[in-house]
């Protein structure tokens, strides 16, 4: 059941009040005096014991209180039985707000015209240094060929189709949230912080989930705050249930970015060394910032292999809601620059850019840029070798640079070549710990408890798949548990492209020691147990011997490795990465300069595919998100509001819209993941925007350096190239 | 019968909770129930499928919400989804009653077989789900520059057919929007059918919507032509309709002046644009720029003189 | 009171006629498998069939409805059992997080009972008003694709006559 679906009794509706200035003090809250309050409750920042988003930093208020930092901002929540009534309430409030100057951009931020965020607008930095004995521009100073480029990208909405969603009651226990939700102790951390509660009062169930995609990574923490103050004041249950405005609105997006990235190369093509400096927006309040901007960086060289690297990353706070975790989380901002980069400088070469990528990838025993070498699982050239086979490229390319006179359409085949980090960075999950319980219960069965939810990707599937196979039972005798607080440890989040290699891996030790206790002591008690039911009556003899609970808690140990220092940003970043070699085939119309997308292949190197066709979904699923990122999805913004907040306007792909994928499964297994297994989940949004880009590059011969590609700004670069070109003639 | 659950209540949009939805079932009741309403000062809305108003509703913000009395349900009108041929000075022309959704433009018979844009038109709006409820005298009611099936309509010389108790009229649909969202429908009138003139074997006749994506999209920029030449190649008929490119679905009457009367192969493409130029004045918003839509548009009418 | 038929059972339905044929049945009827993912005829979560053919029911007028057969996805499945094209969804891949999956379904229903054998390209066409965000649609269509194949099949008279 979705949030949405349960029928709550008694239940109150909530809404909430936001500010429609992007910037200001707030002098007062006003109720509208001739509005009729009876039954109505209205609260404010006074209200909240801790007023603070528990998360990375404490900057981000519950309700606001004093200060206006953007448009949507929480600063009053109304609770009322009648929905309709409530949507009057929500207007009878007023705000007081005396406006301020406001940053809108990056650039305005960055280049300091005002200061919103202690000195210097800065809310996080990071630096990567990589065999620089000395300063990075006396390297490029002697490279024969150097090449600056500057790429931008921009907001992404995660646009889940279930919008987001919670549920709140007290009772003596303490509270009781449910929800659409990633991560239930990201929610309980928030929640125990809030309400200065200890743990075991706080309760957070996650409800069926329609699509996250990082979306419901750490705002539902926001959501189930307000839904639990109304719930507290009025002691009834209540329902927040967002509309898909308010949803579009008030919710995180993916990071805008600028990327200055130059190379410096031998005048034989040989890559010396990269400088890439990377300003990311974060909104108003830092949220996850530092690890979108970490990861960012982190990828920011890409797949290819380099002498000496500088990474410098900077995220700016504006006066926008804030931006937070969506899918490839600062890896798709940052491998669009550097793609862009790689595409130009084959251009400056006279080479094919995918051969071009393809000799600069990294290989097993590749050093990355901190330091990292890479001593197992490098698929990258057997992902390019079999995208490029699958999808005919060398073929298309040579077809597509043959143009001819008259044309209405012009076809065009591009590449991209990449990586994704899987798991947490550096000492993440050594410092989250995360575990697993696996429980023996009767009739040879085991239960799986963890906090990785299902929110669409097949965790549940994925889970009792490598739990039945260590266990050596059937499937259909391993159960998951719904993700509840009070039911399963913490896992750790749903993110990060962690479930199956991180989480998995502890389902499966523990699945094993649980089958492995069983079979001792069938052993031991000279009982069959191989056979599934053999196996059921030594696991029940087992419990009655026993006398108590048959149960495993896992935690889990990263595979031993180099250390990551965190000030120096040196070390093994992650485990292993997983590959992929996208390639787009695409047609432009040379009179609406409207592209379709004609085909679509995505060689994935992501260790070893648990379940095929989960995987393929995820890839076939992610591509298609990056798609629309490079080709219809815009936030259109004035003031600091956004202007196209409806499906209607801000434009995901249909089912015409959307190619056929081939994808293409490729394994190199990793020792430190089940069966072998990398991550999958967000690997596939790191490579569809550049091969995009390349192909209608070929197609209609404009590099394009910015996102979104929309048919408008094709047709004014193509517009500009042909007068530059008649001009040189 | 199941008998009702204990179920929880509904809460219709606002200003829509006490309001009463009445069903006719033929076309002069409908009439009556309208300017009963417009007499007993009730306020009362005719609807068809809903998927302008309803959306609208949905979507107004509270403060600017004007209660409905009355809710005149056109859906039961069975004569309202007709489609006929009939002959006006010996030639031949299609009736669609104003109740045809999109839906059955695509799949009639009849449709396919005199007027295939229609259909070609029907499938580009939004899709399968909006295509079942929406109709052609809801399409010219809201008035919307970006509706869909109003250019298709003036293309082919459409006469709406506007019915009350006081009787009939007939409007050309190049005449029948007065401003931005403005109709010359009085408040007692149901528009019943649209009267169209079938286009003549040989003629080219166009259809193409450049939207946000292919399906589900509000068009950026959309045209419907009917071009008909003489034997000498001489244009004899030069009909358009476009739709976002100024506050009103725009006729391109400057085009169709400089077309009717010449060779079509004398056509020049500078003088073309400069007369799609002055009939049109697309601006940018939230899905498109008008510097787009100037190109497109010059673009789409080009296409459709030389397919 | 409004009188109508849902999934083969007739209701009476004791709600303002304006009130969206949606909420009268995920509310008042109590069927929740209609979902609401926009409120503003988009995103096609809450397709359902109104005397046969796809519309979103978050944009008909529950008056609108009196005498009518309404079909939702809870009326797919054959009692306990799943549907042919139910089954082709669960088996291929075509519902990830779900919430899609009613609205899909309802839509390719109406397809296969009107076209035993459609193409690619009228299977997108049926579905290109349900919007999914987590499958990239392929599984979905060949889900569909599949399950018209079994249905045909499943209609060929068994050996000679």
């Amino acid at each position: 059941m979705y949030i949405d679906d349960y029928v709550v009794p008694g239940a109150l509706h909530g809404g909430t009040v936001r500010s429609e200035v992007a910037r200001g003090r707030l002098r007062g809250i006003r109720k509208d005096p001739s509005f009729d309050w009876s039954g109505v409750t209205v609260l404010t920042h006074e209200d909240v014991p801790h007023n603070t988003v528990a998360l990375i930093e404490a900057d981000q208020p519950i309700l606001a209180h004093g200060e206006i930092r953007h448009c949507y901002e929480p600063v009053a929540l109304v609770a009322c039985e009648d929905p309709v009534r409530l949507q009057h309430a929500l207007r009878a409030v007023t705000l007081d707000v005396e406006p301020l100057p406001a940053l809108l951009t990056l650039e305005e931020s960055f280049d300091r015209r005002v200061v919103i965020y202690r000195e210097d607008n800065v809310q996080k930095r990071y630096l990567i240094e990589h065999e620089l004995k000395e300063p990075i521009e006396a390297i490029l100073a002697r490279c024969d060929v150097v090449l600056s480029g500057r790429y931008r990208v921009h907001h992404q909405e995660q646009l889940y189709i279930e919008p987001q969603g919670m549920v709140a009651w007290w009772d003596s226990v303490g509270v009781h949230i449910t929800g659409s939700l990633q991560c239930p102790y990201y929610v309980h951390k928030a929640i125990t912080h809030a309400f200065g509660l200890d743990g075991d009062r706080v309760h957070v169930t996650q409800a069926v989930t329609g699509g996250g995609f990082g979306g419901k990574e750490e705002y539902p923490s926001v959501i189930a705050a307000h839904a639990a103050l109304l719930s507290k004041a009025t002691q009834r249950p209540v329902r927040m249930i967002y509309g898909r405005k308010e949803d579009i609105e008030a919710t995180t997006k993916r990071h805008p970015a600028r990327v200055d990235v130059t190379t410096g190369c031998t005048k034989d093509g040989e890559l010396v060394a990269v400088d890439i400096k990377c300003v990311m927006d974060g909104g108003a309040y830092v949220t996850l910032t530092p690890v979108v901007l970490s990861r960012g960086i982190l990828h920011a060289a890409g797949a290819y292999r380099w002498k000496h690297a500088r990474v410098e990353g900077v995220a700016v706070a504006t006066n926008t809601p804030p931006n937070g975790a969506f899918r490839g989380f600062g890896a798709p901002q940052t491998i669009w620059a550097i793609e862009r980069h790689m595409d130009r400088l084959a251009a400056k070469f006279g080479r094919e850019p995918l051969a071009w990528k393809r000799e600069h990838a990294m290989t097993l025993g590749s050093t990355t840029v901190t330091g990292q070498v890479l001593r197992e699982s490098v698929g990258v050239d057997e992902c390019v070798t079999r995208a490029m086979a699958a999808s005919r490229y060398d073929e298309k390319r040579a077809l597509y640079d043959q143009k001819t006179e008259g044309a209405r359409v012009r076809r065009g085949i591009g590449a991209s070549v990449f990586l994704h980090g899987a798991g947490f960075t550096g000492s993440g999950e050594r410092k989250l710990k995360g575990k697993v319980r696996i429980d023996l219960e009767t009739g040879g069965r085991i239960r799986i408890r963890t906090a990785s939810t299902d929110i669409g990707q097949g965790t549940e599937t994925v889970f009792r798949q490598l739990a039945a196979d260590a266990a050596r039972i059937p499937m259909d005798r391993v159960a998951f548990e719904t993700p509840s607080t009070t039911a399963v440890p913490d896992s750790g989040p749903t993110v990060a492209s962690r479930t199956v290699m991180v989480v998995g891996s502890i389902v499966a030790r523990g699945a094993k020691l649980v089958g492995d206790r069983v079979r001792a002591f069938a052993a031991e008690h000279k009982l069959p147990a191989s056979l599934p039911d053999d196996f059921a009556r030594a696991g029940d003899a087992l419990m009655l011997s026993r006398g108590e609970r048959v149960s495993e808690l896992v935690t889990y140990e990263p595979p031993v490795a180099a250390p990551w220092d965190d000030e120096t940003y040196r070390g093994d970043a992650y485990p292993c990465y997983a590959w992929g070699c996208d390639i787009a085939e695409v047609e432009v119309d040379l009179d609406t300069f409207e592209v379709k997308v004609l085909g679509f292949w995505a060689a994935q190197d992501i260790g070893k595919a648990i379940n095929p066709v989960l995987c393929a979904g995820q890839v076939e699923g992610g591509t298609l998100q990056a798609i629309g990122w490079a080709l219809y999805e815009d936030i259109v913004w004035k003031d600091g509001k956004i202007l196209n907040a409806r499906m209607t306007n801000y434009v995901i792909p249909t089912s015409k819209d959307a190619p056929r994928f081939d994808t293409i499964l490729v394994e190199h297994p990793f020792s430190g993941g089940p069966n072998g297994a990398k991550g999958v989940g967000e690997l596939p949004m790191d490579g569809g925007a550049p091969a995009i880009a390349a192909a209608i590059e070929q197609a209609i011969g404009v590099a394009c350096d910015d996102l979104p590609l929309l048919p408008e700004r094709l047709y004014e670069a193509y517009a500009r190239a042909q007068l530059r070109s008649e001009a040189t003639k | 019968m199941v008998p009702p659950r204990e179920g929880v209540r509904t809460f219709p949009p606002s200003g829509l909770a006490k309001t009463e939805l009445v069903s006719p079932r033929t076309i002069a009741e409908a009439c009556d129930v309208l300017s009963r309403a417009s007499v007993e000062g009730k306020r009362a809305v005719l609807l068809c499928g809903g998927t302008d108003w309803i959306v609208d509703r949905h979507l107004m913000a509270p403060e600017k919400v004007k209660p409905v009395d009355t809710v005149i349900d056109l859906t039961k009108v069975a004569a309202l989804s007709s489609i006929g041929f009939h002959e006006v000075d010996g030639a031949r022309r299609m009736v669609l009653g104003g109740g045809v959704t999109y839906w059955s433009l695509r799949r009639d018979a009849r449709v396919l077989g005199t007027v295939p844009m229609l259909a070609t038109m029907a499938r580009d709006v939004g899709a399968v789900q909006i295509q079942t409820r929406g109709t052609l005298a809801g399409n010219l009611a809201s008035a919307s520059p970006a509706a869909d099936g109003v250019p298709a309509l003036m293309a082919l010389d459409g006469i709406a057919v506007l019915t009350s108790t006081r009787g009939e009229r007939r409007v050309p649909i190049d005449g029948f929007f007065t401003a931005y969202r403005k109709t010359v429908l009085e408040k007692d009138e149901i528009i019943t059918a649209i009267d169209l003139r079938i286009p003549s074997d040989g003629a080219i006749v166009t259809w193409r919507k450049v939207g946000t994506r292919l399906a589900q999209a509000i068009s950026k920029v959309a045209l419907a032509a009917v071009l008909e030449r003489d034997a000498s190649g001489v244009v004899t008929r030069a009909r358009f309709g476009m739709a976002s490119v100024g506050p009103m679905t725009a006729p391109l009457r400057n085009v169709r002046t400089l077309l009717e009367g010449k060779p079509l192969a004398s056509i020049d493409r500078l003088a073309l644009d400069a007369a799609v130029a002055k009939d049109v004045t697309p601006i940018d918003d939230v899905r498109s720029t008008g510097e787009y839509r100037i190109h497109v548009a010059k673009t789409l009418v080009w296409r459709a003189l030389h397919p | 009171m409004i009188r109508l038929t849902v999934n083969g059972h007739p209701h009476e339905v004791d709600a303002p006629p304006l009130s969206r044929l949606l909420d009268a049945l995920r509310l008042t009827i109590g069927l929740t498998g209609t979902k609401e993912g926009c409120g503003e005829g988009e995103c096609g979560a809450c397709t359902v069939l109104l005397d046969g053919v796809p519309v979103n029911s978050c944009l008909v007028a529950l008056g609108q409805c009196e005498g009518s057969e309404i079909t939702t996805v809870e009326g797919l499945a054959m009692g306990d059992e799943l549907s042919a094209l139910q089954r082709c969804f669960v088996e291929s891949g075509g519902a990830q997080c779900g919430i899609c999956t009613p609205g899909m379904l309802v839509s390719a229903e109406a397809l296969l009972r009107d076209n035993e054998a459609p193409s690619e390209e009228e299977v997108r066409d049926a579905i290109a008003g349900n919007l999914c965000r987590c499958t990239g649609y392929q599984r979905i269509v060949d889900a569909i694709g599949e399950a018209s194949v079994k249905l045909a099949m499943a209609k060929r008279p068994q050996g000679g006559e």
